[in-house]
């Protein structure tokens, strides 16, 4: 991650400026540089735990709302530091959460946030970038932030490509004020992104109204709950909105070495007759976990029976094509040094009972965390593969590029329908509860 | 929502006996940007033939984004909507299992009636474009393919570098079809035209072999593994076999195969990007200009086994009639469009070597042809026999160690080596070690435009050929080339009978070496 910054210092404006000082910064554009055309980049970038991080003097760095390796580190340390258990994913909102209740802390430190751009992103030339950074203060009045931007100037002698940034910083609520100044801002001729980095579930009424279609989503269902993150995922898909999970993403590995396992035209029978799942997540953020496995079960076309809780697992019943059942345990189980985000998945263990044939088991263990658990149970008996998934390399700005890149208007039809069995799951259990 | 015709849905899922259900819309392929595809010749064959169908299959696979046009060009008066119906009546087949997936692609279809030689064209064109750009958010990235004939190459891109399109070195590109120049001299004199329009990493010289999975194996076979790289030179390989066997005759496409001929057709650009890739040395890095420059380089060190009398390494052929009394074959000279007394070679048989210190002394034989016995692509090294012999062979005689690389049909390789036979005595027998792409993989390969389109317009010129590669190979056959103007009677074209696998002459080539072409 190279974050770039802009060229010029932002210009602080009264919001109801700001529209005409955008209108007149490209109806005038100094000779040599071009407005681009490319897409519009909203993003929700609330950063709360950075910026608690930083109010509490644990992360001597300014507040970018990009997901750095020292405020992975800082957010270790301060779990350590304020007696959380060992297993909380330093990324989670839970200690967010937590550093919220503390008092004091009146660190001063700068809010870059929407100021710094990754390269990778500004590469794309994103025509505008429209940041809202929510403060940790509810309290504080807005203030609207404006700079030309400019990619580096390359070899094209068509002069450099410029769009502008806006940063909206102050409370929820003034932000809220203020958001109908947002479409006019926003060209309908180019595409749109809202990049919501916060938990689903949490503003719901910005959310609602940044986040109407045709605008394109992209959410990351690891940084909330479980059950708003799928059923919010769930329900805009559904609605035919074009969504990109980030969490989904960071699935790749798993689903490609499963893939792989049965690539070889000699196990791919067995995949007609799994009998048993077994999938272990870190913690009790069950989002990667119900993904993963709604996955799987919707490509085999596996209908949903049943769930229930059963100790520190989730129970699914599935059935086959052939009507026999399939048992799917989800598992949470707590690690000492999780990941940066919450419930990445830790192993699979994928059971075949071909009938008149050797049982056949796919044992996936996650690169740094190995999977003892799931290499129980007299494997040794059964033909086995047993593979490490890599841990999926680049930042998630990286991801977020990819999505940016080469964008689509409609929902990847894999997530698509992984969603919506995922969400059946979650309320399976739901269900059983009651 | 899955809609029909895309990557989910039970559709696919029945293919699954075939596919492995897991890996169905699981490619960690690049998404290309927001493009604009300007095909020049868009009423011609190759565009709904290949070009159309490859877009079709990258949107498919959601590697085209929403944001994509096509605008294809080309004299006829046609409309936006003319285009789309006739490119619609062509792909029938292929739109009737995904209609709606089509209803949205076509959208994305375009026309522009352009005649490259005429400026204004050009001035409306450019107008279009930036509609276009406009219309479908393409931010600027366009994709010119020269989908014309060869004698349009120089001029068409002259035509655009003069109206100011190729002038965006970043966002702007232009394909160039085979074949690149006829000669050494045309090929020369067409590089310096098209680099006078833009810079090489602008341009991108199409060779489609080089978008076959398994060709691009080659390279990963190679210098993935660590076991045959030290294998893979003179000590060891005594020589190499490159196969390109087609069983279909001249088709419809005489009035050009009576230009070229089997040499222009199939070795100076398949078979010599095969050899390039199979003789070339390890790249310091996997970068398109590392992998160019070993390609260049080992070209630039191969030469005809007799450069002074190409004549005795280079067997010409031309299949006669054949076949059966039921399915009868019909004699190059009796195909529409071919002269009665036609000398050009359906078939051509060479004998090369490369001067340097991994393949000094190693035979490459290299052959081609039409109404051959088998429909094959194939690389086969021989390697040398063991130095001492301590068994029988249970056949009579030891066979070499091979190991073939099979681009086409049954993709894969294959290794044969020696193993005790069965039974109470100690006697060899050869047997063969196989791996298929099917059946190790749980997905198809794409064609190979798909793979070349997408790479030309996210701008990767790993698979196509840089001014210097083509140069070099023709270089390389241009000894055949004078030769076969200033003294054609040296260069007969031999008879061969349709279906079988080229003239005896041929034969006699590798007998004089005490080898045998294979027969698989």
């Amino acid at each position: 991650m190279v974050p770039q910054f802009t060229l010029q210092a932002p210009l602080k404006l009264p919001p109801h400026a700001v529209t005409d000082h955008l209108k007149q910064l490209w109806e005038q554009p100094e000779e040599g540089y071009n407005g681009s055309a490319t897409f519009t980049l909203v993003v929700w970038e609330p950063a709360w735990l950075e910026q608690h991080l930083a109010r509490l003097g644990l992360l001597q760095d300014a507040v970018m709302g990009m997901q750095r390796p020292c405020l992975v580190d800082a957010a270790r340390r301060a779990i350590g530091a304020y007696g959380l258990p060992s297993a909380t994913a330093p990324l989670s909102s839970t200690l967010a959460q937590v550093l919220a209740t503390q008092p004091g802390g009146n660190s001063s430190y700068d809010d870059l946030r929407g100021q710094a751009v990754d390269n990778s992103i500004s590469e794309l030339q994103p025509h505008r970038m429209i940041t809202l950074a929510p403060t940790i203060n509810g309290d504080q009045p807005l203030d609207a932030l404006v700079a030309a931007y400019c990619s580096l100037p390359g070899d094209s002698p068509g002069g450099s490509v410029c769009g502008d940034v806006l940063v909206l910083r102050g409370g929820a609520a003034s932000i809220a004020t203020e958001l109908d100044m947002l479409p006019p801002l926003i060209p309908s001729q180019l595409p749109c992104w809202v990049l919501w980095e916060g938990a689903l579930g949490e503003h719901t009424d910005i959310f609602e109204r940044l986040a109407a279609p045709p605008r394109r989503l992209i959410v990351d269902t690891a940084l909330g709950d479980t059950g708003p993150s799928l059923r919010i995922l769930a329900r805009r898909i559904a609605a035919g909105q074009a969504v990109s999970d980030l969490n989904w993403y960071r699935l790749g590995g798993w689903r490609e070495s499963l893939a792989m396992a049965f690539d070889a035209q000699d196990r791919r029978a067995a995949l007609g007759h799994v009998a048993q799942v077994d999938i272990d997540v870190e913690g009790d953020q069950l989002c990667q976990g119900l993904l993963l496995a709604a996955w799987i079960a919707s490509r085999l076309q596996w209908s949903l029976q049943t769930g229930h809780r059963q100790q520190d697992s989730s129970v699914y019943h599935f059935q086959r094509t052939d009507g026999v059942m399939v048992d799917l345990r989800l598992a949470s189980v707590p690690v000492g040094f999780p990941k940066p985000h919450a419930g990445s998945i830790l192993g699979l263990r994928l059971l075949c009972k071909p009938p008149g044939s050797r049982e056949f088991c796919v044992v996936l263990c996650g690169e740094a965390s190995g999977c003892m658990r799931l290499e129980g149970g007299d494997i040794s008996s059964r033909d086995l593969v047993e593979e490490i998934v890599p841990l999926i390399q680049g930042s998630l700005e990286a991801q977020e590029t990819r999505v940016l890149a080469g964008g689509h208007d409609t929902t990847n039809p894999l997530l698509a329908t992984t969603a919506q069995l995922a969400h059946q799951m979650l309320t399976a259990m739901d269900a059983s509860k009651t | 929502m899955a809609k029909e015709g895309q990557i989910d849905g039970s559709n696919v899922f029945m293919a699954a006996t075939l596919t492995n259900p897991l890996r169905v819309g699981l490619r960690q392929e690049r998404v290309i940007p927001p493009q604009c595809l300007i095909i020049f010749g868009a009423s011609g064959d190759l565009t709904h033939r290949k070009l159309i169908p490859a877009m079709f299959a990258l949107f498919l696979q959601r590697r085209l984004s929403s944001e994509f046009a096509v605008l294809g060009c080309a004299r006829r008066p046609w409309s936006d909507e003319v285009f789309r119906q006739t490119m619609a009546e062509r792909l029938q087949p292929t739109i009737a299992t995904h209609p709606h997936a089509w209803e949205q692609f076509s959208q994305g279809l375009f026309y522009e009636p352009v005649d490259l030689q005429q400026p204004e064209h050009l001035v409306r064109l450019a107008q279009r474009l930036e509609q276009v750009d406009r219309q479908r958010a393409t931010r600027g990235e366009r994709t010119f393919y020269l989908s014309v004939s060869p004698a349009f190459y120089g001029s068409g891109a002259r035509a655009l570098a003069g109206a100011g399109l190729l002038a965006d070195r970043q966002r702007s590109r232009l394909v160039i079809e085979k074949p690149f120049g006829t000669d050494y001299a045309s090929a020369q004199q067409l590089n310096r035209v098209v680099k006078s329009c833009g810079q090489e990493n602008q341009l991108f010289r199409i060779d489609h072999y080089l978008g076959k999975e398994t060709v691009q194996n080659i390279m990963v076979l190679r210098f993935a593994n660590s076991i045959f790289e030290p294998l893979w030179n003179r000590n060891h390989i005594s020589s190499v076999q490159i196969t390109a066997a087609e069983t279909v005759g001249v088709e419809q496409r005489a009035s050009y195969y009576e230009q070229s001929g089997a040499l222009k057709d199939m070795v100076q650009n398949h078979l010599t990007q095969m050899l390039a890739l199979t003789a070339m040395e390890p790249p310091g890095r996997f970068e398109p200009e590392s992998i160019r420059n070993e390609k260049a380089k080992v070209l630039q060190a191969a030469h005809l086994a007799h450069p002074e009398q190409p004549w005795t390494c280079c067997v010409r052929g031309q299949y006669g009639s054949g076949g059966t009394a039921k399915n009868p074959l019909a004699s190059y000279r009796h195909e529409p469009g071919v002269a009665p007394d036609s000398t050009t070679e359906t078939y051509v048989a060479i004998k090369l070597f490369i001067d340097n210190w991994r393949w000094q002394g190693v035979p490459f034989y290299l052959r081609t042809g039409k109404h051959l016995a088998k429909r094959l692509s194939e690389v086969a090294l021989t390697f040398r026999d063991a130095p001492v012999r301590l068994f029988d062979a249970a056949a009579g005689g030891v066979s070499a160690n091979q190991f073939v690389i099979r681009i086409q049909p049954n993709e894969g390789a294959m290794f044969r080596f020696e193993v005790k036979a069965p039974g109470s005595g100690m006697r060899s027998r050869p047997i063969s070690m196989n791996f298929s792409y099917d059946e190790s993989f749980g997905e198809p390969s794409d064609e190979g435009y798909v793979r070349l389109l997408a790479d030309a317009m996210l701008g990767d010129p790993t698979l196509f050929t840089r001014s210097d590669e083509v140069e070099a190979a023709w270089r390389l056959y241009t000894p055949i080339l004078e030769g076969l103007k200033q003294s054609p009677e040296r260069f007969p074209v031999h008879p061969y009978e349709a279906g079988t696998w080229g003239p005896a002459e041929s034969d006699e080539l590798l007998a004089r070496d005490g080898l045998l072409w294979r027969r698989p």
